[in-house]
């Protein structure tokens, strides 16, 4: 597959701090591209280089076939980009801002109605067409900037944390939305998150922190990389328990205990769980066993939980 | 093209849409004309019946006054109307438009456009009040300084732009435009004449393009022709700039350029501005 997206060594400082320390990935056409990192990792300044928002310090960006330093106006024309923040013009209704979308980007005038009606039964808002912004809820203003976004049918959409803001029931509408797009339109589409599940359900994923990126693969892929399922289990005597786990694990196996809660990952913890609860003599008071999510990927990668790291 | 036309067709649908603001920008230039067109004429007409040997009493000040505060309408509202950017920015449409293909120069003229329409409709609004005032313009000239009022405003709206792309608060905005419209009202004879001035204001005189719209609008409007050349000089009808005396076209051709100089800022201004 062709690369639709392709950056090389990009790199972005402001006066103190080097928001981008140069990095460098592609997205193929056609995926859904995540970029998963806490606040300030420079998710939003990476976006907004590829979008030619922002001049980047070094580095080439090549999207779509065009340069995004050079060729601004054809990559401009290329992608649909959903801000951090509103951008809608919410004195005007939801009609008027997408004809002005329409209007800014060429779309043919016989085929304006036709895409209006179009992205508006994606989104869910045909019966609000008519309706100033200023009235829409949170959920819905951002279901309408996603609908912008797809009027001129851009071959790739960028959306920057998307849900921010939003509660959980809209969160998940919003994740069906894109899901939907994708199924049906086949776009490319790049987001950042700094909500683990909603990372999940990217073709890719990009762990961002700190202005660089620490890796990049499926999730599922990042998950077993890990090395199996995590194991948590607290007892009545948690010294004790430590040295009966090391030994039926054996000198190579990793774990950790924090907060007294002793932790291990297995390769295949159905057979490993009786074994455990066999060998050791001390009660178990709690125990816990799950698969890895992407935090535990953060955690292995950079030490810190992505909660803690982002201050949430 | 398309682009222009949409930038310039948002702001002109926001300004009606906005009664407040429709409301007091009606207003406003009503009060202008009532403290400086009624307040000001016994003053002004007393001075020049005592400097005119004959004919003194036919003065009537508010026929000079009138186009002046037609320009200083333009000038206001032009130049605030350029806040719209500074809106823009703040409640993030801005990005919409700098993420789009519209070409730099199409947002800067469409945004100088949608401001000088609106300065351009309340100046025609002021028009309607010529017989209330018991003034007599000649209808052709009226109709021949509409689209030169167009020109002025978006000269105007250009400096507008040029304050929003450097200021970043709508105070800090209010504040530079408070500061630089009044001399830029007082120092372009819209309101008293400018004849012996001290040197370093007849140079702002000379830079300011107000003078050179007040200029235009008074020649257009006034019959110069049949006016006692005593009134002509005492009321600045003929500007001359490095003892040059300027012409109506020459006027227009500096407002002209003025314009387009602007323009050229702006849109430099748009291809830096990162949203
Ligand atoms: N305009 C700016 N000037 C200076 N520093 C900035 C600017 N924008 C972002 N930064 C800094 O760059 C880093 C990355 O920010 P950002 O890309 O917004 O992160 P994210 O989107 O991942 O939360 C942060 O440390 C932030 O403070
Ligand atoms: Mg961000």
């Amino acid at each position: 597959m062709a690369a639709m997206i392709e950056v090389q060594d990009l790199k972005k400082s402001y006066k103190e701090t080097e928001a981008v320390k140069g990095i460098s990935f592609e997205v193929e056409e056609g995926e859904i591209f995540g970029f998963l990192g806490p606040n300030g990792a420079g998710k939003s300044t990476t976006i907004n280089m590829i979008c030619t928002m922002l001049k980047p310090t070094s580095g080439s960006i090549v999207i779509n076939g065009f340069n995004a330093n050079k060729e601004k106006n054809d990559v401009r024309a290329s992608i649909g980009l959903i801000f951090q923040e509103n951008t809608l013009d919410e004195k005007l209704t939801a009609n008027e801002n997408l004809k002005l979308h329409c209007r800014f980007y060429n779309v043919p005038k016989n085929d304006r109605e036709r895409r209006i009606q179009e992205v508006l039964h994606i989104v869910d808002l045909n019966d609000v067409r008519y309706k100033k912004v200023e009235t829409f809820s949170g959920g819905m203003q951002r279901r309408l900037e996603i609908a912008r976004g797809l009027l001129h049918y851009p071959r790739v959409l960028f959306l920057d944390e998307p849900t921010v803001g939003l509660d959980p029931q809209t969160r998940a509408h919003l994740w069906e939305y894109i899901l939907k797009l994708k199924k049906e339109q086949g776009i490319t589409m790049f987001l950042t998150t700094h909500y683990l599940d909603e990372a999940e359900i990217s073709d890719r994923i990009a762990i961002m922190d700190q202005g660089g990126i620490i890796a990049v693969d499926s999730p599922e892929e990042l998950k077993r990389q890990l090395g199996g399922d995590i194991i948590e289990l607290s007892t009545s005597d948690n010294a004790q328990a430590e040295a009966e786990v090391q030994a039926l694990l054996g000198e190579s196996d990793e774990f950790t205990i924090n907060d007294e809660l002793i932790r291990l990952q297995v390769e295949n913890s159905d057979a490993f769980i009786s074994e455990l609860i066999e060998a050791l003599s001390v009660t178990i008071t709690k125990l816990n066993i799950r698969k890895p999510t992407l935090n535990d990927v953060f955690l292995a990668f950079t030490g810190r939980d992505i909660g803690e790291a982002t201050g949430t | 093209m398309e682009g222009i036309l949409a930038i310039w067709q948002r702001d002109i649908t926001k300004f009606f849409r906005d009664k407040a603001r429709l409301f007091g920008s009606f207003t406003m230039p009503i009060l202008f004309l009532l403290i400086f067109g009624g307040g000001m004429s016994g003053t002004m007409e007393s001075m020049m019946a005592g400097q005119l040997p004959e004919g003194g009493s036919d003065f009537n000040y508010i026929e000079f006054v009138f186009p002046g505060i037609v320009a200083m309408t333009l000038l206001m509202t032009s130049v605030f109307s350029a806040l719209s950017i500074i809106e823009d920015k703040d409640f993030g449409y801005m990005k919409e438009i700098l993420v789009s293909p519209v070409s730099r120069v199409s947002i800067a003229v469409g945004k100088m456009f949608g401001a000088a329409t609106i300065a351009t409709i309340q100046g025609i609004m002021l028009f309607a009040l010529i017989p209330l005032l018991g003034l007599s313009y000649d209808f052709m000239s009226i109709l021949q300084v509409i689209p030169f009022m167009f020109l002025l405003a978006c000269a105007l709206s250009g400096l507008g732009l040029l304050f929003a792309s450097v200021i970043r608060s709508t105070q800090g905005f209010q504040m530079i435009v408070n500061i630089l419209v009044l001399p830029m009202v007082f120092l372009s004879g819209a309101l008293f004449p400018i004849n012996n001035l001290p040197t370093w204001m007849e140079a702002v005189v000379t830079v300011n393009p107000v003078t050179y719209g007040v200029h235009v609008m008074k020649n257009v409007m006034v019959d110069v022709e049949n006016t006692p050349t005593q009134i002509v000089e005492a009321m600045g009808l003929n500007l001359t700039v490095f003892n040059q005396e300027v012409t109506v076209l020459g006027a227009v051709l500096f407002i002209a350029g003025f314009t387009l100089v602007l323009i050229l800022l702006a849109t430099q201004s748009f291809k830096r501005a990162n949203a």
